[in-house]
């Protein structure tokens, strides 16, 4: 008896151990669950509450889409890309946010998440459906042209005018890779992680854009660049 | 006796069995571009010849109605690319209806809501609502299916299709029927398949057609493409993105469109983005048939646009010349592109499927295929 109960514990240990190994390397999935701000509060649609950030008067937004792509997560030994990885981020929905859920990943084996922000050139170029890449979809300008990467939309009003605001942002040279820090809760379980994607980002710069100025942006070199080189400031963890 | 009774037993099992196992069907082979992209087909009602040949006949037999005068075909004719050529539909009730009668083609693809306000997400739900509609066709369900028993070939149409006589078999195939009607033979499907070029005239058209003016790199644009896909020439397909206002009415004669469906009031005045395709037999044009002829049309683009709160911003920004008002709005497009667009929109005229005896009426002599 006394030797009996020493040698059942042990054997319980060593399941519990096991057990929690396997719990452990076994594949879990992680969300990236995108919530779209503008500075410190979670976007509104429709409402004509946002400061032009270079000028007078006011801004809504009323359609916005972005598309990401070419999802990997990094680690010191290997990465895992995401097949097919291409996203449009809409948050026209009763959530309010938007997931990507990466299933069957050895959480523990990575520290980083990497991405586009955009359309990699060679889809650009392409009219594969692959992801959520659609030629007939919104964010197609046609086939020469490519995609919209993004897609934002409103009306600015100022000094009792409604200025209608496109910003149509796309071309190869916008495409941006990104990079966020994935911190890995416990590797016990699959696991949440919400990024924020900060739309004033892309007006409030060094020099803040006059939306009554800049209203449109669709296929101008420099105005494109004056929007797109806030897309490395777009994304963080929430 | 206990022989007998087992045999009648079996006898009853099998007659059940029978009565109540799914048919055996074919499914529909078909090709479609690839640009036109995925579709979707509901796993509960397969696309199968069976459903598709049911449908069709259901599709053009007035028995559909009340009075016994009136089918789909009525208003979806084959030659108008399933229009009927009226600014607004007559049905039983004589009077006209709010909405002109949409072109039906490549419905498995493009905005997954149906009607010009958008009201059902699928077109097996779509199919019984004309039918009972008391100025469409007016007809009670209960008694339609009792009809449908006691004709001659029904009961083995459906038996082949899918069992037995019900609404939900009906609305299912009249469905398969609809998604059968694909346009993928027109000029401009040639074009894109690399056997044919387009002339001068249209393939400036096309150019037209695909661009968002941009005053600042000195693009023109017709600003088509801002709600009609390359290929598919229809609204599109994700969410509610296949809807737009396109300024018909400013906002005291605005109609509810999308909203009557969403009760969002963003979506007051959207109404679902036709597919453009055979777009230059289906005069009239426009939700409610308002636009006689395409050259009406591309004026009312060109300068007849109506301000109201949920206009488009594309719409109001578009411009060819470099807008010096913003709350005025034009396209700017000259009479020779305006021609140009038009050129280019007849090359969505696809006669193989005007003419296309699959989708012909069955009750017509000598064209009910098997």
């Amino acid at each position: 008896m006394t030797k009996t109960i020493p040698l059942l514990t042990t054997l319980l240990l060593a399941a519990v151990v096991a057990g929690i190994t396997w719990q452990l390397q076994s594949p879990k999935s992680l969300t990236l669950r995108f919530y779209p701000y503008m500075g410190e509060q979670v976007l509104v649609f429709n409402d004509l509450r946002y400061q032009n950030p270079g000028g007078p008067g006011k801004f809504l937004i009323r359609d916005l889409q972005l598309f990401i792509s070419n999802i990997h997560l990094i680690g010191k030994k290997q990465t895992y890309r995401q097949p097919d990885s291409y996203h449009l981020l809409r948050f026209d929905n009763d959530k309010g946010y938007f997931d990507i859920v990466l299933k069957d990943v050895a959480l523990n084996e990575y520290d980083r998440i990497e991405l586009g922000i955009g359309v990699d050139p060679d889809a650009n170029g392409s009219i594969v459906f692959s992801g959520d890449l659609d030629p007939n979809g919104r964010m197609a300008w046609n086939w020469q042209v490519g995609y919209k990467f993004l897609l934002l939309e409103g009306r600015l009003t100022s000094n009792e005018k409604s200025i209608p605001l496109v910003y149509h942002i796309g071309f190869d040279e916008s495409y941006t890779r990104v990079t966020v820090p994935l911190a890995n809760d416990s590797g016990f379980f699959d696991q949440i992680t919400t990024l924020k994607v900060d739309f004033s980002k892309l007006f409030m710069q060094e020099t803040p854009v006059n939306m009554e100025q800049v209203s449109t942006v669709k296929f101008d070199p420099d105005n494109v660049r004056l929007i797109a080189q806030a897309f490395p400031d777009l994304l963080s963890i929430n | 006796m206990s022989v007998i009774t087992v045999l009648i037993v079996l006898a009853g099992i099998t007659f059940w069995k029978i009565a109540n196992d799914p048919p055996v069907t074919t499914p529909v082979e078909f090709t479609a571009p690839f640009v036109f992209g995925r579709f979707q087909i509901p796993k509960d009602n397969p696309y199968t010849y069976e459903s598709v040949k049911l449908g069709r006949r259901l599709f053009y037999d007035p028995l559909l109605s009340g009075n016994n005068e009136i089918s789909c075909a009525s208003c979806h004719k084959q030659e108008l690319a399933f229009t009927d050529g009226l600014p607004r539909a007559i049905g039983a009730s004589k009077r006209a209806l709010p909405f002109n009668s949409m072109s039906l083609s490549n419905l498995m693809w493009g905005p997954r809501h149906f009607f010009w306000n958008g009201r059902v997400a699928s077109l097996e739900q779509q199919a019984l609502l004309p039918i009972q509609h008391v100025d469409e066709m007016d007809q009670d369900l209960d008694e339609l299916m009792e009809e449908l028993k006691q004709d001659d070939r029904y009961p083995v149409l459906f038996r082949n299709a899918y069992g037995r006589i019900t609404p939900e078999n009906t609305a299912k195939a009249l469905a398969s029927f609809q998604r059968s009607l694909i346009s993928a033979n027109s000029k401009y499907d040639k074009y894109l398949r690399g056997e044919i070029s387009l002339s001068d005239q249209e393939e400036y058209g096309r150019k037209l057609f695909m661009a968002h003016p941009d005053t600042k790199v000195s693009l023109r644009g017709g600003n088509c493409i801002d709600c009609h896909s390359q290929f598919l020439t229809a609204g599109f397909a994700t969410g509610f993105d296949g809807f737009s206002n396109n300024g018909l009415d400013d906002d005291e004669h605005l109609q509810d469109g999308l909203y009557a469906f969403t009760g969002n009031d963003a979506h007051r005045g959207l109404f679902k983005v036709p597919t453009l395709r055979n777009i230059a037999v289906t005069a009239p044009y426009m939700h409610d048939g308002r636009f006689a002829s395409l050259e009406q049309v591309l004026e009312h683009y060109n300068s007849g646009i109506k301000m109201s709160q949920t206009l488009s911003p594309l719409i109001i920004e578009a411009d060819n010349r470099e807008k010096v008002d913003i709350q005025s709005v034009s396209l700017n497009l000259t009479e020779t592109e305006m021609k140009a667009i038009i050129a280019f929109l007849h090359t969505l005229t696809d006669e193989d499927f005007l003419t296309n005896e699959d989708f012909s009426d069955p009750f017509n002599r000598g064209s009910d295929h098997d």
